[in-house]
């Protein structure tokens, strides 16, 4: 279903609502989606569409996903995560994964940024400059 | 002691923790040539994307939510949920004198198969025109070869002038003829071993045209030995909307090179028309909105900032000059849909091809009302001037007192005048394709038309009679065409020379 501008709009602004000092909440998220399936406005479907849209590329953008090729000490994680912290600012959600493929190294994409650190990066860097 | 070890490791695991940062985002959805792309929160507006294995992209919309890019490559093999990089670099393309005899595409790589090219340097495909400062009247000639041109509607280096007709009038031809000249005078003006003389390049953008049509184009160049001095930009038909909107600035791009090294190039736009056409594809997918004929809103600025990429560059800056040739095709000779209105106001001057004089056997096909050059005279040679100057008004008047003569037959003697006269320089102007004439040669032939040595040849025998002269003066008087090439004017001792060498061509001519 195409979503209309104004559904858009709908979206966009109670999708500002839902977020307390610039982060998302998520029992206003919640409250809201419950609100609009309750009352039922004009075009509910498609704001509603938007609405997930918005939630979903919000919780990408502050998503880091952090891989490595062994599993990492929880010491480690702490540091990386308060680094992160640093960097991107409060409400990250930091996952850690074990991806062997990298061989060595860590590799961490934040929202669309991507720090790539790890053997296997560097070994298809080395082999595109040849 | 073990301090300096110390720092020394700290620095090493410093250097090697130095990753880089990428960013990345993935596509959510690809047709037509043009993909929408999540993430990629740092691309920046007409920012090169690279969507792995060699295909690149532009990104051309910046979004809320998404980034809208066109697909330069294979957009057939990119599919939803792909990985797309960011690279921090403008698209370019590469240029400079290794690319001349070559035939490219719009990312300046080779599809003629003659291997690799070297290239002297890398430019943008979307650059700022030269200021204000750095540019200079338009002051010297471009010979197009063509007589009807060159004598009437003449064009300078650093010009753009504009070829419009219709379908089949013969526009492109006028390109490749004039594309044939330079390659001759540069050939004529490198054996003179003259320090002074510049060599004008050749670029050839084709745009959405069929393939056998760019074939034949490189073809002619071939045979008339002129692809030495010009480089084919090609996005025919069957390349993508996105590749015909981008061919011409890649082509301004290899033209501005030589441009800012000092040097003189001629580009020619075949055509616009087309390119309009995929650029508004291109609008409708990435969702712009459409203005007049489907049109997205910046089509004039399209054109515009292409052709104000053409200019002269002042001696101060280099001295260079790139001259345009856009073409544009018009719909039963409407000048004044869309396009044609929209170039006509950006170029310094038009040449119209009419289909009734095409099909009347006028050709090339020019239209004298409605063609003009804004540069005007001043960029002929003096030689030029003094036997073009009264033309144009003469061959006008000729037109409208034809129409007019077609019902009385009673006509006084100044009209009769002026209507055989007329009669014998249309015959003049007709000229073959693929054959340029040099301008020693349309000089000595206008000098003997003026000096009313044509008056009494029949019409019929007016083309043999020109082509006997001009065989007559390039094999007997070879040094009377080499002293008005070189004088550039007609002094009173060239005149007398001129009128001994046509009288005695006159008294053996049969
Ligand atoms: N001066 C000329 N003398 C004789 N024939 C000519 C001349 N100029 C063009 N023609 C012929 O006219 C035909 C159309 O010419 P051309 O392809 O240059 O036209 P065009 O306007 O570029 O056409 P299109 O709209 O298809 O691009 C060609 O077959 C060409 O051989
Ligand atoms: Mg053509």
């Amino acid at each position: 279903m195409k979503t209309t501008k104004q559904a858009r709009r709908d979206a966009k602004q109670l999708f500002h609502t839902c977020k307390v000092s610039g982060l998302l909440d998520e029992t206003r998220v919640r409250n809201v989606v419950g609100a609009v399936i309750a009352q039922k406005p004009r075009g509910y479907v498609g704001i509603l569409t938007h609405f997930q849209r918005l939630v979903k590329l919000d919780l990408d953008r502050r998503a880091a996903r952090v891989e490595s090729a062994v599993p990492v000490s929880e010491a480690l994680q702490q540091s990386v995560k308060a680094n992160l912290g640093l960097r991107y600012g409060p409400g990250l959600a930091v996952t850690f994964a074990v991806n062997p493929a990298l061989i060595g190294g860590l590799r961490v994409k934040v929202g669309s940024d991507v720090f790539d650190g790890s053997v296997k990066a560097r070994l298809s860097e080395l082999e595109a400059s040849f | 002691m073990s301090n300096l070890l110390q720092e020394i490791e700290a620095q090493i695991s410093g250097v090697k923790t130095s990753v880089n940062k990428q960013n990345v985002g993935i596509v959510r959805e690809c047709a037509d040539g043009v993909a929408k792309i999540e993430g990629l929160t740092d691309a920046m507006l007409n920012e090169m994307l690279d969507f792995g294995n060699g295909v690149t992209g532009l990104a051309l919309n910046l979004e809320e939510t998404e980034v809208g890019a066109i697909i330069l490559g294979d957009y057939l093999s990119i599919h939803e949920g792909q990985e797309v990089k960011t690279t921090g670099k403008l698209l370019s393309v590469p240029v400079g004198k290794g690319l001349l005899g070559r035939v490219v595409n719009m990312l300046g790589q080779p599809i003629d198969g003659k291997g690799p090219i070297k290239e002297d340097a890398f430019y943008p495909v979307e650059k700022i025109a030269p200021g204000i400062i750095r540019r200079k009247s338009v002051s010297q000639p471009v010979q197009t070869g063509i007589m009807a041109i060159d004598a009437m509607i003449p064009i300078g280096r650093g010009q753009r002038e504009l070829i419009i007709g219709d379908r089949g009038t013969g526009k492109t031809t006028i390109g490749v003829d004039t594309m044939i000249n330079q390659a001759r005078n540069n050939k004529v003006g490198r054996a003179s071993g003259d320090k002074t003389f510049r060599p004008i390049y050749n670029i050839y953008v084709a745009i959405g045209q069929k393939q056998s049509n760019v074939a034949r184009v490189i073809a002619e160049l071939e045979k008339a030995d002129a692809m030495g001095d010009t480089i084919v930009v090609a996005a025919s038909a069957s390349d993508s909307a996105a590749n015909q909107y981008m061919a011409p600035f890649s082509g301004a791009a290899m033209g501005e090179w030589f441009m800012d090294n000092g040097m003189d190039a001629l580009i020619i736009y075949d055509d616009l028309s087309k390119q309009a056409v995929a650029y508004r594809q291109v609008s409708l997918v990435l969702k712009r909105p459409s203005g007049r004929e489907a049109y997205p809103g910046d089509v004039f600025y399209l054109h515009s900032r292409l052709l104000e990429r053409s200019a002269r560059v002042s001696e101060k800056y280099g001295n260079g000059s790139l001259t345009a040739l856009p073409i544009v095709e018009t719909q039963a000779g409407d000048v004044s849909a869309y396009i044609p209105t929209n170039v006509i106001s950006i170029t310094d001057g038009q040449i119209f091809l009419e289909t009734d004089l095409f099909y009347q056997g006028v050709r090339p096909a020019v239209s004298v009302g409605l063609s003009v050059s804004r540069v005007g005279s001043a960029a002929q040679i003096k030689a030029m001037k003094q036997v073009a100057g009264r033309l144009k008004g003469d061959l006008a008047q000729f037109r409208e007192l034809a129409a007019f003569a077609q019902f009385g037959s009673d006509l006084d003697a100044k009209t009769q005048g002026i209507l055989e006269r007329g009669k014998r320089v249309v015959e003049v102007f007709k000229q073959p394709q693929f054959d340029p004439i040099a301008v020693e040669i349309q000089v000595a032939v206008l000098w003997t038309v003026q000096n009313n040595y044509f008056d009494d040849v029949d019409v019929e025998k007016i083309k043999d009679f020109q082509a006997k002269l001009t065989e007559f003066l390039t094999t007997r008087k070879a040094d009377l065409l080499t002293k008005i090439r070189t004088e550039k004017a007609i002094n009173d001792a060239l005149a007398a020379e001129l009128k001994a060498a046509v009288g005695e061509f006159k008294q053996t001519y049969r």
